[in-house]
């Protein structure tokens, strides 16, 4: 694919400046090499697997058809021409292809002791802005690493949970109904009945409401931590204040 | 297709299904339409993860995904949405560069300031 960013913008950052004119790989000195659009090189493998490369695949394809035998057996790794070797690292030059393909986290990359811990005073605040930002900090959805089937979420830590604000008449008129199950079983409470009884359970029922339901969903729902005075005992975790950017969940009551 | 081919197919299957044939040619055949059906899907699929991860990380710098988009095409950047969602994980100086050039061609939405930042407990 072509890209065209103007001159302005062309960092000198390495691998991924998308210059048409650096040269791609192809093994056999004697042949010209030929020009591929993406990131600089063609993997050399795929030209084989897949001939409809493009520009790529007609010179590649001749000059690869003498080790042929010898491709099969390869792993697919990425080839780096050599006036570019300067800039890769070791690992990369030997590795794996990690510029052509969707970067997906490995094990390493989501270590719940090495997440990111956030606090919020919930004094005053509109309950479903708040468990909104809550929700999208607890599964990742602020982050560019952000992959829909792996946690890579932060913890969150709300104080003074009994002290969220709702606007309207909710606070007499919104209702959180139960059932247990047997006929005739519903429980019906309204907002402050519960805000009297359990002030945890409110922010708790709002944020799961937002967060996605399943296996994924119920391990998410419990990095959140909400307690109902100004502490909490997660002192040592050194939790960093949650960034807030609506504009509207202060409550001016 | 002969019993082998099917139980070949059927490796790693739950149950009954890896092992009587009965079972494992109906969820043989279910498996290879669904993966029929998913070599298509797979496509929208990555599509959008690339999306979500260029709206993550346009967001960081105060520019939603539409209008960071929109401020590329009047550029006539042809990056695709593939090579984005990379360039936003791990070259975050050139993602900002593209963020700072959609910006300058279609302002959008300005970042509010940071005036309602939580409090610390």
């Amino acid at each position: 694919m072509a890209a065209t960013i103007p001159a302005s913008a062309s960092l000198s950052v390495g691998r991924s400046t998308s210059n048409p004119a650096s040269s791609s790989s192809c093994p056999c000195p004697a042949t010209a090499l030929p020009r591929t659009f993406f990131l600089g090189f063609a993997r050399f493998p795929a030209a084989v697997a897949k001939p409809s490369l493009g520009v790529a695949s007609l010179p590649s394809r001749r000059c690869l058809r003498a080790h042929s035998q010898q491709q099969e057996q390869q792993q697919r790794l990425a080839v780096v021409p050599r006036e570019q070797r300067w800039m890769f690292e070791e690992s990369e030059i030997n590795g794996p292809d990690i510029w052509n393909k969707t970067w997906y986290p490995k094990a390493a990359d989501h270590i719940s002791t090495e997440k990111t811990w956030y606090v919020v005073d919930a004094t005053d605040k509109i309950l479903g802005r708040l468990a909104s930002t809550i929700a999208i900090h607890i599964r990742g959805k602020n982050l560019a690493t952000y992959t829909p089937s792996v946690d890579m979420g932060a913890y969150v830590i709300v104080v003074n949970a009994e002290k969220v604000a709702v606007s309207g008449k909710k606070r007499t008129q919104k209702l959180y109904r139960r059932h247990s199950g047997r006929p005739g079983g519903m429980k019906v409470e309204t907002f402050d009945q519960l805000q009297q009884r359990i002030p945890e359970r409110i922010i708790e029922h709002a944020v799961r409401g937002m967060l996605p339901k399943g296996r994924l969903g119920r391990t998410l729902f419990t990095h959140l931590k909400v307690y109902k005075g100004p502490d909490h005992p997660h002192q040592a975790q050194m939790a960093i204040p949650l960034p807030i950017h609506d504009k509207r969940i202060q409550s001016s009551m | 297709m002969n019993k082998d081919k099917i139980f070949k197919l059927a490796k790693g299957f739950r149950g009954r299904a890896k092992n009587c044939i009965r079972i494992a040619r109906e969820r043989v055949e279910k498996a290879l339409q669904y993966s029929y059906r998913d070599r298509r899907n797979k496509k929208r699929d990555m599509r959008s993860l690339w999306i979500e991860r260029i709206n993550a990380g346009a967001r960081l710098h105060g520019v939603n995904y539409g209008n960071f988009m929109h401020g590329l095409m009047k550029e006539n950047i042809q990056l695709n949405r593939k090579v984005l969602s990379e360039l936003s994980m791990h070259e975050p100086y050139s993602f900002k560069a593209l963020v700072d050039i959609s910006s300058n061609a279609f302002p959008g939405n300005k970042r509010p300031k940071k005036d309602s930042s939580s409090i610390v407990a």
